[in-house]
């Protein structure tokens, strides 16, 4: 077992097999959070279009056009968006961006499909009295939502959203197809500098139930702030 | 005040559930007007039409001068008249009455969506004339819901304050003036910084009737409001309903209530399979009921 840590450590200090994993941390790191900034934005918009009253026709192309966005992205592997826009539609119309970018969007977008139909189960279990009192005081419809309803609901998705986050981080892995260095990737490398695979694999792990733990501690304390107005 | 005239609400995908069938009433000011009937037979709806929480399938919501649902073209001759229909009919016999096709048009149901320009017009003429923004109509409204409908995320006061500052019918500061001293009327002055969540039933009902009371309405419209209360708490929301009644607020009540309505109505309606099928000062409409329907139920709630 000595043996094998010595070897890690060489992996890691000597061979410079740190600054690998430091690269991955941050790739990993912006693509999760910023994917789901991104899948928050998506997500709402989406949402939206799918419940605002269908007064109008534009309303309606516009809750059908979201019906087959998420239809879309909820029914292909994200890794094959991932080729997709990185082999197909990018060079198809002359983009040429960093990877990292790349890997955001896609994991914004797809992640926006998930967050929509979270927010719109969010908005559906809020009580339609709320909506009802707001608008019987004279309240319009988007002052309603914006004040009443999304503040309850969004408090109601708080767990489900920080679970699509966890899901999210660890997704994540999968970006070296294109070629990113996250994670995964970097004790890839840490551990073909030397072909002793055991402990950068096992610390690779320990490093995602890390990142994990920590995020689960963060919804839980977002979570507990948000729960103020429910003590009874 | 409020004119309902000729509302009809049909439920379903179809319009197949038929729960208003032509329904009219009138509500004058200072007057405190109870609804009674038995359940299922449209007074909740009819109350939810007053402020247009329930769209009309037919028939017009009057408030005052303002017209809140869109003109429905049987109510208004002229726009008959204007129609395509209309002109077909009497050109087929010129000597016929007008009023007469008029009413033939009413009764069989005749107009349909391409009437032409001038059908269009008049109806337009008519919205443009009378019909008002329904949310500017609604400031003028309060209602009070049976499951109280306070605002979970936000306090006591903050449920207040938020319809009339946000709406800029008065400064923070007034508002807050004003909803503090309602609070200290109720005697709940001390639960201000309070979520509902902490409130009894009968605290948040008594809030939810001060918050429409702070908007300065004209009317207040009330859903079964104590009929989600444990016993011991409807008292306290009759009374409070009974002080607004003396100092002549305009009331529309919907309640199970028997009591209150003898001691608090100037007039009840009872309504039955969607119509209101009797009407009148609550001595005479409980001691001397007319409609079978109205003796039958009397029998059973008294």
């Amino acid at each position: 077992m000595s043996t094998a840590w010595n070897t890690f450590y060489r992996q890691f200090f000597e061979l410079e097999g740190y600054k690998n994993f430091l690269v991955g941390l941050e790739h990993t790191a912006i693509i999760a959070v910023c994917g789901l900034l991104l899948g928050l934005i998506v997500g709402c918009l989406l949402a939206t279009c799918q419940m605002l009253p269908k007064t109008n026709g534009l309303i309606k192309a516009l809750s059908k056009a979201a019906d087959v966005y998420i239809a879309l992205f909820r029914g292909t592997p994200m890794v094959v968006q991932l080729l997709l826009i990185h082999f197909v539609i990018f060079p198809a119309i002359g983009i040429n961006i960093d990877s990292v970018i790349e890997a955001v969007l896609v994991f914004g977008l797809n992640s926006g499909a998930y967050v929509s139909e979270i927010m719109r189960g969010g908005i559906l279990s809020v009580d339609i009295g709320q909506t009802e009192a707001g608008r019987a005081l004279g309240l319009t419809y988007g002052q309603t939502m914006l004040r009443i309803v999304l503040p309850q609901a969004i408090k109601n998705v708080v767990p489900t959203l920080g679970n699509e986050f966890i899901t999210l981080l660890k997704e994540t892995s999968v970006v070296s197809f294109i070629a990113v260095v996250d994670l995964t990737k970097a004790f890839q490398n840490i551990a073909n500098s030397t072909y002793e695979y055991i402990i950068p694999y096992l610390v690779l792990a320990l490093s995602y139930l890390v990142l994990v733990l920590l995020v689960t501690g963060l919804i839980r304390l977002v979570e507990r702030r948000l729960r103020a107005s429910d003590k009874r | 005040m409020i004119s309902v005239k000729n509302v009809y609400k049909n439920f379903g995908p179809k319009g197949e559930i038929k729960v208003l069938s032509g329904t009219s009433c009138e509500i004058k000011k200072g007057e405190q007007v109870v609804i009674i009937g038995p359940s299922g037979s449209g007074k909740s709806t009819m109350l939810r039409c007053m402020n247009l929480l329930e769209e009309p399938t037919y028939g017009e919501v009057w408030l005052g001068d303002s017209l809140l649902t869109p003109a429905d073209p049987y109510l208004h001759p002229e726009v008959i008249m204007a129609s395509k229909t209309f002109e077909k009919m009497k050109n087929a016999d010129p000597d016929r009455e007008d009023a007469d096709i008029i009413a033939e048009i009413k009764a069989k149901d005749l107009l349909k969506k391409h009437e032409g320009k001038a059908y269009r017009a008049a109806l337009k003429a008519i919205e443009l004339e009378s019909r008002i923004d329904i949310n500017l109509a609604r400031q003028r409204m309060g209602m009070v819901f049976q499951h109280f409908n306070l605002f979970n995320n936000l306090t006591v006061l903050q449920n207040m304050l938020l319809a009339p500052v946000k709406l800029k019918i008065m400064s923070k500061e007034e508002a807050e003036e004003k909803a503090l001293a309602l609070l200290e009327r109720i005697g709940l002055l001390d639960k201000k910084d309070e979520y509902p969540s902490k409130l009894s039933g009968g605290q948040k009902q008594r809030v939810a009737i001060i918050r429409a009371l702070v908007m300065n309405p004209e009317v207040i419209l009330f859903d079964e409001p104590t009929s989600a209360l444990d016993p011991e708490m409807v008292g306290e929301v009759l009374d409070l309903m009974k002080q607004l009644a003396e100092e002549g607020m305009t009331m529309v009540i919907v309640t199970h209530e028997m009591g209150f309505a003898r001691e608090v109505a100037d007039r009840v309606l009872f309504m039955a399979d969607g119509v209101i099928a009797e009407e009148g000062p609550p001595e005479e409409l409980f001691t001397n009921p007319q409609n079978p329907r109205l003796q039958q139920f009397l029998q059973k709630v008294l």
